[in-house]
């Protein structure tokens, strides 16, 4: 019988011979399409320790399914696919390879936080978006998004000198995510820029940019900040199986 | 001097009826047919009871040990009634032994059956060792062996509980709810994962009923604090690939159907009517309802009314209750008994 919905039907799981004979009858063409039958067949078990193990994932044991998130959610208005409820129940049972197939969209919670209100047991779902994008990030099933490379050269830079300095920021962050520093609209911002901005505040960004300023006495503060950050990696990594920082 | 009042059945109910009687020097007569007071919780060998989470041999073992220290307590274990005639106030009853007795009105505490989980093959029990019940599960825990496959007796890593096995089932004429599995299994979820943290315990559910405060201490904490996993699915059927249990239904939150290995799976068994109702519905006259338990004529005015005058019933021969609940009914119906039997002197007391 031919497949009248085939749009529905996930590609890989549409199975079609060219030609096909079966006990001495061709059923080449469509009549050799055949549906494979997506069946869980085992839980992971430990996904939900390792998403809970993330900052936001802590109280994904706690969902009953209700979804008050997904009703309350910004994005699923948009998207339909976009559905917390249903992730948070795929990590808490472990069924990895049907969230996997959801990995192109998960990133996209736009941290409105409706849901963190909406949810009756507290669940933080804003903060289980956060840290499953993180967990595919970590676990490699998604690139590093350029908001994480943004992140991780912001906190690098006040981390070593506890100061932001944008334009460094700007050249590292284009750095880190493979992008021309000559764009069209960073060169017409610099211009325009450069027109308007007092000439004191030029030159204190001039000499910035070239002496790398640090906030004094930083040393014990970056000591301390860097090896708690050091130790939550640690953790988190471990968490997940992952070899530890550095490590190839 | 009043005469006595009979009691049938010596589990909570009936225990707590005849220590209330006891208490306002009323005298009464136990009948039990078993050789052993106490009822499912001590001759099914329940482990912690809701909501307390006392020992069934302490808890329920201490009503028992308070109506044999009784005086005022007459008991006949091992017998039953098989013959009940007269009016309220003089009734009398002729016990399986011949013993006959004189009592001034009747409690029946006749409690229920658990469910046989035969009568539901698909889901494996009787053909695979490792399908238990939860009333197993409680003796595993309650002997202090712990939770182990009965097979081979090693320790199960996952445990798959099956909620609704002889219950919310029209295939099998049982449509009632049994009102406690729900609790009880989310009780023993908890105990399997103190006894064993390593063991990942799944309940297949329809809904979860865990009424009133449960709510809380049972459903809640069981997620909470035990990361028991709760899953919207019923079971199409057991089977087993040699190695482990196949659990196979439709996860209906993902619209998919799962095939899932276990190495114990658990019936939440539900509560049938006692299976001697037809017989104790015949020697004392009183109807049933349309499902098999004991009817009640009223349920405001006179608690524990059955529909013949001077017999009462409490606890669950009137339907799936709990053993507080069933204790609360046992000590209603003592009262209302005993108005029957000291009916002249309450009387002019209130002239």
């Amino acid at each position: 019988m031919p497949i009248h919905e085939k749009s529905l039907i996930r590609p890989e799981n549409i199975k079609t011979q060219d030609k096909l004979v079966l006990e001495g009858i061709d059923v080449s063409g469509h009549w050799s399409t055949f549906i494979e039958t997506r069946v869980v067949s085992d839980y992971n078990e430990r996904l939900q320790d390792e998403i809970a193990a993330l900052p936001g994932g802590e109280y994904i044991h706690r969902c009953w399914q209700c979804g008050s998130c997904t009703n309350s959610c910004t994005v699923n208005a948009v998207n339909p696919d976009f559905n917390p409820r249903y992730w948070i129940y795929l990590i808490r049972v472990g069924m990895e390879s049907e969230l996997l197939r959801d990995k192109d969209i998960i990133w996209q919670c736009v941290s409105c936080n409706k849901c963190t209100y909406a949810c009756p047991r507290d669940v933080f779902p804003e903060g289980v978006m956060k840290a499953t994008a993180h967990w595919l990030e970590l676990k490699g099933h998604t690139p590093k998004s350029r908001s994480t490379m943004f992140d991780e050269e912001f906190s690098e830079q006040v981390i070593a000198t506890g100061k932001i300095e944008e334009g460094r920021i700007i050249r590292g962050f284009f750095a880190r995510s493979a992008q021309p520093l000559r764009q069209e609209w960073l060169i017409e911002m610099g211009k325009r820029l450069a027109r308007k901005l007092p000439i004191k505040l030029g030159m204190l960004m001039g000499i910035a940019a070239l002496i790398r300023p640090r906030t004094r006495g930083w040393g014990r503060s970056r000591d301390a900040i860097a090896s708690y950050v050091g130790e939550q990696e640690q953790r988190q990594r471990k968490a997940l199986n992952l070899p530890e920082p550095g490590a190839k | 001097m009043s005469k006595p009042i009979l009691i049938v059945g010596g589990g909570p109910s009936g225990l707590a009826a005849a220590t209330a009687l006891s208490s306002v020097g009323q005298k009464a007569i136990l009948v039990e047919k078993e050789q052993r007071l106490g009822g499912a919780p001590i001759l099914s060998g329940y482990a912690k009871l809701v909501p307390t989470g006392e020992w069934a041999k302490d808890a329920i073992g201490g009503m028992v040990s308070r109506v044999e220290t009784d005086a005022s307590i007459q008991r006949y274990a091992g017998r039953t009634v098989a013959e009940f005639t007269g009016e309220p106030g003089a009734f009398r009853a002729k016990l399986s032994d011949g013993t006959t007795l004189d009592v001034g009105a009747a409690i029946l505490c006749t409690g229920f059956t658990h469910f046989d989980s035969v009568n539901k093959p698909e889901w494996g029990f009787g053909t695979y060792p490792d399908v238990v019940t939860t009333t197993q599960v409680e003796q595993m825990i309650s002997s202090g062996k712990g939770v182990r496959c009965p097979s081979d007796g090693r320790k199960p890593e996952r445990v798959a509980i099956l909620l609704c096995v002889g219950s919310r089932d029209r295939q099998i004429g049982r449509e009632w709810c049994s009102k406690i599995c729900c609790t009880v299994s989310c009780n023993i979820a908890m105990e399997i994962r103190e006894e064993l943290p390593d063991c990942h315990v799944y309940i297949y559910y329809m809904d979860i009923r865990t009424f009133g405060l449960y709510e809380t201490n049972y459903y809640w904490k069981s997620q909470e604090e035990f990361k028991v996993k709760y899953i919207k699915a019923r079971i199409a059927e057991v089977t087993s690939n040699g190695q482990k249990l196949i659990v196979k239904g439709e996860d209906t939150l993902v619209k998919r159907p799962i095939t899932i290995p276990f190495d114990m799976v658990v019936h939440a068994i539900g509560m049938d009517p006692n299976v001697d109702n037809r017989s104790l519905a015949s020697v004392f006259g009183v109807a049933l309802q349309p499902q098999g338990f004991i009817g009640k004529a009223n349920a405001y005015a006179t608690f524990g009314e059955t529909s013949r005058p001077g017999i009462f019933v409490a606890g669950a021969a009137t339907g799936p209750e709990t053993i507080d609940d069933s204790i609360a009914q046992g000590k209603a119906a003592a009262i209302a008994a005993y108005a029957v039997v000291n009916g002249a002197r309450v009387a002019a007391r209130a002239a």
